[in-house]
């Protein structure tokens, strides 16, 4: 397969002039780190990979997760404008899932915060019995979502919540989709979850489909995470880490599926000054090298709207007076 | 024949016309019938049957008035003031009521009066008779006394003194009854002639506005029905113009050509107007109950009511700003929601100022409306609160150290979970002005080996709960001991036995029980 240099390189800029015609921008790929041979090799050495048939997701569409080695391997980010199914491999693990749900929800509320647009938390009676219903005050407390903000919806049948999942995902003022369910009922397949992802790109705003328990199964997402519970970093105190105490959640994230990335794990820690996820550091150094208390050194001052006056007169005096009245 | 148990006997309920031939009676016992005529059929009365055979006409006879009273066993009222003109008059209504409920296999008998009471006495005297206001009293006079709607016992008084039909009631002296029989007699007199206003009672509540249409052709399709609902909805939606409302609530009944009446009712979270919306909601119901719905040889009535309306704000659509159109489609997804499940699922969380956990959160339905001091909340910190609360927290079986320490490891839903690190106490005392009876809770944060996080609490204390109410008892007990001290002591010989009452072990404190109640990120 002796492919010219030369050829390549104009068959990459055709590509390129193709994307730009359509449209789209051609999808990017970070090298993969096996020992590919031939033609990939070769293709691989600019650092860009193109697909004959892949669309590229445009810059603009995606939903960054802030934490910088996933979005990286993402191409940018959550696909905005898709459905993404987030797996909890067992019903307990559902509150990590949901930790890592909310925390992109978080980040979607934040998008337009002048409109206002609530998060719908859609499941059946099956999930929220086994995984627990999102509590409004746990979720305020962690990640800052305002309760105004949320709204919940529980239909006993699968049939029912899937539907109400399919008319909410077309409604464009909602900031987001989370839609749970339980298990691998025959009723989710592809074209269930085809009419999801199309309805969710057409409105341009994620629907996340969280599963509990459930196999990995054909379905029309685009990228599917695992997200399984990790064990809590202790509270920082001035005095350094607390031991025995329980701080930051964390998170274990696999990335199972996606078109542009490769299969990663991460170990991420919600960190709820900053109300960003974050990486967690594990070696002591460099977590010695961090302030002992994540975040801004001195934290914001919570609403104060009525702050003390100064007391007594602030009273100016001509460089001489003061000296004479300091007995110079 | 239908038999009936009354003063301790079966006794003759009904007959038909073949019985009454035989000179049987209503009232007579069964054995004295049988006695009579061995090959009689008698079947037991189904007093639930009869009501709910009623019921069904009733809501068949809506078709005629909205005002529809029972009058139970075996009677239906029908206000049609204001209704005749739309079936050609008093006498085709009548007519055509008796028709359709001859074909439908009932033997019915009708009379139309200006009053209730003479309506009552044509029904059951002079089928078919009309008579006009003022003529009751003339009309009455030949009917036998049970014309009047009063009790037996007053019509046996009655009959015993020589008064066997209403005209001689009529022509007598009214003081010497109203003294004799109560003034139950004279008052159903007078409400028969209509010198007493008399109203019937209405079944359902009269819609504030309704429009219907009615088909030579019965329809029968689910598409046909959704397109009249959109088309009676067109022809409501002037009406509710002019009186500034929208719909809350409204009804669409179908009248099916056997009789049977179905009702569906969507209910909206914002006063309505437009067809179309109308449509969409009646949509979602249709698809929902489709199975339910059987249209059977099609339906000849379609009536769309509006029960509840409230104001509609007009809104001057601004060209700018499109905020408001925001809420009503969250609004509009609600309502669709309520109509195809039947009840309000979509709800918005809101605080409640409690600290147990359970009561913190209310749900409202459908979306908040917007604030913006909301985003204004206090930074996250502490992790004290799960992500996920249990509908109702699960016993589990927990080892933890007595009496108040944290659990080592504990079972839940079949699977062993062992405890790495715990945080807590965090206590809970019930909240004694809504709970007496509630006991104190001790509320534990742990992780387990793989880092599932849960929040446990144990139930009770082991030494038991600090009560109020025997606090006080006793302190009042030792006040009057305090008091009457001396007596006691002089008058009880043996204090022994005072001490052995006292020394009855008290009943132990529960033991503490543990639960799970949520899962935290």
């Amino acid at each position: 397969m002796a492919v010219s240099a030369l050829a390549q390189e104009r068959l990459c800029a055709l590509r390129h002039e193709i994307a730009r015609i359509e449209g789209v921008l051609p999808e990017r790929l970070a090298a993969p780190s096996g020992a590919p041979s031939g033609k990939e090799q070769e293709a691989t050495a600019n650092g860009i990979l193109m697909r004959r048939s892949g669309r590229g997701l445009p810059d603009g569409d995606v939903l960054p997760s802030h934490v910088e080695p996933l979005d990286e391997l993402l191409g940018g980010g959550l696909p905005l404008g898709a459905l993404t199914e987030i797996h909890a491999p067992t019903a307990r693990a559902a509150g990590a899932a949901a930790a890592f749900v909310l925390a992109l929800g978080s980040r979607l509320l934040q998008r337009e915060p002048e409109k206002h647009l609530p998060l719908l938390w859609l499941g059946t009676t099956e999930a929220f019995s086994e995984g627990g219903l999102p509590y409004a005050a746990g979720i305020r407390e962690t990640f800052g979502i305002a309760p105004q903000r949320l709204l919940f919806a529980e239909a006993p049948r699968l049939g029912d919540t899937l539907w109400i999942g399919e008319e909410a995902a077309r409604l464009p003022d909602l900031a987001g989709v989370i839609l749970e369910l339980r298990g691998n009922p025959r009723m989710l397949d592809l074209t269930a979850t085809r009419r999801l992802h199309r309805r969710a790109q057409a409105a341009g705003r994620p629907v996340f489909l969280l599963r509990q328990s459930a196999e990995q199964t054909p379905t029309a997402a685009p990228v599917r995470l695992l997200v399984a519970p990790a064990p809590a970093a202790p509270r920082q105190t001035l005095d350094g880490p607390l031991q025995g105490s329980l701080g930051p959640p964390g998170l274990l994230l696999t990335v199972a599926k996606s078109r542009t990335a490769r299969p990663g794990t991460f170990t991420l820690e919600w960190n709820p000054h900053e109300r960003r996820l974050q990486l967690r550091t594990t070696n002591q150094t460099s977590a010695q090298a961090q302030p002992a208390v994540p975040g801004a050194l001195v934290s914001a001052s919570v609403y104060r709207p009525h702050l003390a006056q100064a007391a007594g007169q602030v009273v100016g005096f001509a460089p001489e007076q003061r000296r004479a009245a300091a007995g110079g | 024949m239908v038999s009936r148990r009354q003063d301790n006997a079966q006794r003759i309920a009904a007959l038909d016309t073949k019985a009454e031939a035989l000179k049987l009676r209503i009232g007579q016992g069964i054995a004295e019938a049988r006695a009579m005529h061995p090959d009689l059929d008698i079947v037991e009365e189904d007093v639930e049957g009869d009501r709910r055979l009623l019921d069904a006409l009733a809501d068949w006879c809506d078709r005629y008035t909205p005002l529809v009273a029972m009058d139970w066993p075996d009677g239906l009222y029908l206000d049609i003031t204001g209704c005749a003109h739309l079936f050609g008059g008093e006498v085709a209504l009548m007519e055509d009521a008796r028709r359709r409920l001859r074909e439908q296999g009932f033997d019915v008998r009708g009379g139309l009066a200006a009053t209730p009471g003479t309506a009552y006495a044509l029904a059951r005297f002079d089928s078919g008779a009309i008579i006009e206001q003022g003529d009751e009293a003339q009309a009455l006079a030949p009917f036998p006394l049970s014309a009047l709607r009063i009790a037996p016992d007053t019509r046996h008084g009655l009959e015993s003194v020589g008064l066997r039909v209403v005209g001689a009631v009529m022509a007598a002296p009214r003081a010497p009854l109203a003294k004799r029989f109560g003034k139950e007699l004279l008052l159903r007199i007078d409400q028969a002639v209509g010198r007493v206003e008399e109203s019937i009672t209405p079944r359902r509540p009269v819609p504030d506005l309704s429009v219907e249409r009615r088909f030579f052709e019965p329809i029968g399709t689910i598409e046909d029905i959704e397109q009249l609902v959109l088309t009676l909805s067109t022809t409501l939606q002037p009406a509710l113009a002019q009186r500034g409302e929208g719909a809350t609530a409204l009804e669409l009944a179908l009248f099916r050509v056997d009789g049977t009446v179905f009702r569906l009712r969507v209910r909206t979270a914002r006063p309505l107007r437009d067809p179309k919306l109308i449509r969409i909601l009646f949509r979602e119901k249709l698809s929902a109950t489709s199975e339910s719905l059987d249209p059977g040889y099609g339906f000849d009535l379609l009536r769309l009511s509006v029960l509840t309306a409230q104001p509609f704000a007009e809104v001057q659509s601004d060209l700018m700003k499109e905020g408001d159109e925001e809420v009503q489609t969250i609004a509009l997804l609600a309502d669709r929601v309520e109509a195809r499940l039947g009840r309000q699922v979509v709800v918005h969380p809101v605080e409640i100022a409690s600290h147990i956990p359970e009561r913190a959160i209310a749900y409202a339905p459908g979306a908040a409306t917007p604030v913006d001091e909301e985003d204004d909340v206090q930074p996250a910190s502490t992790f004290t609160r799960p992500l996920r609360l249990l509908r109702q927290p699960e016993p589990v079986d927990v080892t933890a150290e007595v009496p108040e320490g944290p659990p080592a490891h504990f079972r839940w839903r079949r699977m062993h979970h062992r405890i790495v690190r715990a945080e807590g106490p965090e206590r809970m005392i019930p909240e004694w002005w809504h709970d007496e009876k509630g006991e104190t809770r001790d509320y534990f944060r742990v992780e387990d080996g793989e880092g599932h996080r849960y929040w446990l609490f144990r139930q009770g204390l082991y030494e038991g709960e600090p009560r109020l109410a025997p606090l006080m008892k006793e302190k009042m007990e030792e006040e009057e001991r305090r008091r009457t001290g001396k007596s006691i002591k002089a008058e009880d010989p043996n204090p022994a036995k005072d001490e052995d009452d006292d020394s009855l072990p008290a009943a132990p404190p529960p033991m503490p029980r543990w639960y799970m109640h949520g899962i935290f990120a």
